[in-house]
């Protein structure tokens, strides 16, 4: 019986081991954090960051595997929902799909001034999809 | 009579069409003051109809021009190999109809995009989930969740583009910005290789 628990506890800290691992590479390769420190100059702080990265996703996984009830405001729902959009849409943003299609793109079409007003598209269209998606899709 | 002079080869030149290139249009020469007066206006290529849009012009073509005035000049070149003549041929405007059609195509795509992420992680149980842990209510529709979430996701791209904040945050290039650079380096690096016929050889079956 006792083996048994150890083996299924290993299992579990090897599975959780490697999704750790492979969560901190998917942000690193998408580079989020460092241009949100680009953006705010705030560099020295990066092992707050780290600890901010970690600290929710243990957080976010325990919440997700337990039956928790934090009984709050509902009104606590609209800023946890605008942070994770943001968050949501730097990774959008960060896949280098699009990073690597807009250059091409706009050489292509001999528009190379009009960037930005192609990027609106495109976020415009995540805003109107997800909305659409929210509020009449389903 | 000997001077020296220092050669810098520019990146990329742009002209009109038929034009004369001098010496001083396509490098930046320095050195003896007798020999950079008397080369600065060296005409060193003319562009014809037959380049169409883009000419590369070598180094190796630059000497030889010199040199054929002026054999015992001493040439030191520094950096690129090749300079690329962009030869403006009249832009081709692009017509409001095309724009429209691009624009509303990338509207679409980005809207069906997320509408595809969220129901391939199943965001919406996630948003329930979420507002349940939060309030302790079960509800079909977590809006107050949701509303500003979709919000965010804009703001979240203008954030990572930088394009609202760009005069007063700071001065450093965008991710589009470094994006679109390296696109047109590797265009040029291409350009510099494939039109300038003395890069590569054939000896093959000689």
């Amino acid at each position: 019986m006792i083996g048994k628990w150890l083996f299924v506890a290993l299992v579990g800290l090897g599975g959780g081991l490697t999704v750790g691992a492979g969560f901190v590479a998917f942000l690193t390769v998408l580079g989020i954090i460092p241009r949100l420190m680009q953006l705010t100059k705030t560099q020295r702080f990066i092992q707050g960051y780290e600890a901010a990265v970690i600290t929710g996703a243990v957080v976010g996984g325990w919440a997700t595997l337990s039956e928790v009830h934090l009984h709050l405001s509902k009104w606590l729902a609209l800023p946890i929902g605008l942070l994770a959009g943001i968050f949501v849409g730097m990774l959008a943003a960060a896949l280098t799909e699009v990073l690597n299609v807009l250059p091409i793109l706009t050489k292509r079409i001999g528009m190379d001034g009009k960037i930005v007003l192609l990027l609106m598209a495109i976020v415009l269209g995540k805003v109107f999809g997800s909305l659409f998606h929210w509020l009449i899709y389903i | 009579m000997d001077g020296q002079i220092f050669l810098r080869l520019r990146h990329r030149i742009k002209t009109g069409n038929d034009q004369l290139i001098y010496l001083e249009d396509i490098a930046q020469i320095t050195g003896d003051e007798f020999a950079v007066q008397k080369l600065s206006k060296m005409p060193i290529y003319h562009v014809s109809k037959k380049d169409r849009h883009i000419a590369v012009l070598d180094i190796m073509h630059v000497v030889k021009t010199i040199k054929k005035t002026w054999p015992d000049i001493d040439i030191q070149t520094v950096g690129g190999a090749e300079a690329i003549v962009e030869i403006d041929t009249g832009k081709r405007q692009l017509s409001p109809v095309l724009f429209v059609f691009v624009w509303l195509l990338l509207f679409v795509g980005a809207a069906l995009a997320i509408m595809n992420f969220h129901e391939d992680v199943s965001m919406r149980l996630v948003h329930i989930r979420l507002y349940e842990m939060i309030t302790g209510k079960t509800v079909e529709h977590p809006y107050l969740l949701q509303i500003p979430y979709s919000f965010g996701l804009g703001f979240g791209m203008i954030l990572f583009f930088n394009h609202v904040f760009k005069k007063r945050l700071n001065e450093e290039p965008s991710p589009l910005e470094v994006e679109m650079f390296k696109y047109q380096l590797d265009l040029d690096h291409y350009v510099a290789l494939k039109e300038n016929k003395e890069t590569m050889k054939d000896i093959h079956d000689r």
